[in-house]
């Protein structure tokens, strides 16, 4: 294949095996080194056909052991780009040790920027919103299986391409983080999870009004909808009036009274 | 609630606990997912989705930014199911109650998360020192102990975490304090957090404002002529 013309033949056939371990990434992840257990894990089966001497290996091993930190599903990536480097070393190309070890704590910023705002910040809560309004609209399995399937198809599908895209490009891997790719899927998700939000807020009105008990029903909805709000609001230096977790559980025993009080009918 | 069932239950804990950070992070920890699990576990399936999803709404804001903090999404999620659907009283839950449980395992979870990362710690600094003795397959085994410990903590915190919410759930059956409410009061609560959780996460531009109110407006009319209600 043409896109695999940059890879090294010995490194080609490893590259879904590195993948596949970069699962693991945080298996030992601690306050000290971060991921670096399994980061230098998972590229050793690189290292095995670059180095096949098993001291100078565990040498290699040993200096990525160091530190590393990245989000899990970009560090295949710096994976990558750091079997290309190290390919180098073994070369013995001329500061190619340095460059590697600058190349990866700059790495681990942007892949972590990158990475977050694109799966944490965008990707996750826009899928969760969509299927769980989903999930209470349909009372169905279906946005579970649809929300694995849309997560993984992303997520693995990043992680794969990532080792071969760093491989490839290697030092000049700013190219890869400069695509258009990773601002746009951003923007996409957080339009589908403003939607998705907003049919919850519609689909909220609605079922508190046709189920709930005519407009004191729908009275109840915002007025539920205005104090998670507003507990979400900032105050001060002290950040949030209260998590969002503890203004649920508060609205939730509110509207528990509620339903006690009119004795299970709405009002 | 059989022995079968809270074994089931025990090792869904294990699994969830590994998902949720330290292996593939598939997302089968998420509340979303683990509900209709445990509904499928406790044979009421509608329960469980109707479950997850609520406590999902409740993670929306959750984000694990670098080496943040948060709450363990994947124990609230499968403790408060399980708390929603082992106190049933009739045709209301025990919503108060649940979303408690929910909240306090997130809080637990996140205690026992962060216990397991420090002993990852020893667990890092030997596998450095073998492998400065020349020892490759010190990674890999340092991992497989990583793992080992995880998914023992998950299976214990999940066991302990069942019995409180089992005998909770006796105390408070039939009570106010649970917090009972029907179907259609949870759904209207988790479905202003979702908005209200969507809103806030996402933020608003001119295009995620407009996006939000075409999706009011579907909303609306997918429980209106959808047959959604």
């Amino acid at each position: 294949m043409k896109r695999d013309a940059g890879l090294s033949r010995r490194l080609r056939r490893v590259r879904r095996r590195v993948a596949l371990r970069s699962t693991l990434l945080q298996a030992v992840w601690n306050y000290d080194s971060l991921q670096a257990v399994g980061f230098a894990w998972a590229i050793l089966p690189g290292l095995e056909r670059i180095r096949p001497d098993p001291e100078e290996r565990a040498q290699r091993v040993h200096a990525h052991l160091e530190s590393f930190n990245a989000n899990p599903y970009m560090a295949s990536l710096a994976m990558g780009v750091t079997l290309r480097m190290e390919e180098e070393i073994a070369r013995g190309a001329a500061g190619a040790e340095r460059r590697l070890a600058r190349l990866l704590r700059a790495l681990r910023g942007s892949l972590g920027a990158i990475g977050d705002d694109l799966f944490w910040t965008a990707w996750r809560p826009a899928l969760g919103l969509a299927a769980a309004v989903a999930a209470m609209a349909t009372a169905s399995v279906w946005p579970a299986i649809v929300y694995l399937l849309a997560w993984n198809g992303l997520a693995q599908g990043v992680r794969v391409a990532g080792v071969r895209a760093g491989f490839a490009a290697g030092a000049g891997v700013a190219r890869v983080l400069q695509d258009p790719f990773w601002a746009g899927a951003s923007r996409a998700a957080s339009l589908a999870g403003s939607f998705a939000a907003g049919v919850g807020l519609g689909a909220g009105g609605a079922w508190a009004v046709v189920g709930g008990g005519e407009w004191g029903g729908g009275a109840i909805f915002f007025v539920t909808v205005a104090l998670l709000w507003l507990a979400g609001t900032r105050v001060g230096p002290r950040g949030r009036l209260m998590s969002p977790a503890l203004a649920f559980l508060a609205v939730v025993i509110l509207l528990g009274a509620i339903h006690h009080l009119s004795k299970g009918a709405w009002p | 609630m059989t022995v079968a069932e809270a074994g089931l239950l025990i090792a869904l804990g294990a699994v969830v606990f590994l998902d949720q950070w330290p292996a593939v992070q598939a997302m089968v920890s998420r509340p979303v997912v683990v509900g209709p699990i445990v509904g499928w576990i406790l044979n009421a399936p509608g329960d469980g989705v109707l479950w997850g999803a609520v406590i999902e709404t409740m993670q929306l804001a959750v984000q694990p930014v670098g080496a943040a903090r948060y709450p363990d999404a994947a124990l609230a999620g499968l403790l408060g199911t399980t708390a929603a659907m082992t106190g049933i009283q009739g045709a209301a839950y025990p919503a108060g109650w649940a979303v408690a449980v929910a909240v306090t395992a997130g809080w637990g979870g996140d205690a026992v998360g962060r216990m397991q990362r420090r002993w990852n710690g020893g667990t890092a600094a030997a596998v450095r020192s073998r492998v400065a003795q020349g020892s490759l397959g010190a990674p890999g085994r340092g991992i497989a102990v990583a793992l080992s410990r995880g998914a023992t903590l998950g299976a214990a915190q999940t066991a302990v975490g069942l019995a409180i919410v089992l005998a909770g759930g006796r105390l408070l059956a039939g009570t106010p304090w649970a917090g009972p409410l029907d179907a259609d009061g949870v759904r209207i609560a988790a479905a202003a957090m979702a908005a209200v959780g969507g809103a806030r996460v996402l933020g608003f531009g001119r295009r995620r404002a407009a996006a939000l109110v075409l999706g009011t407006l579907a909303g609306v009319a997918l429980v209106t002529w959808g047959g959604a209600a």
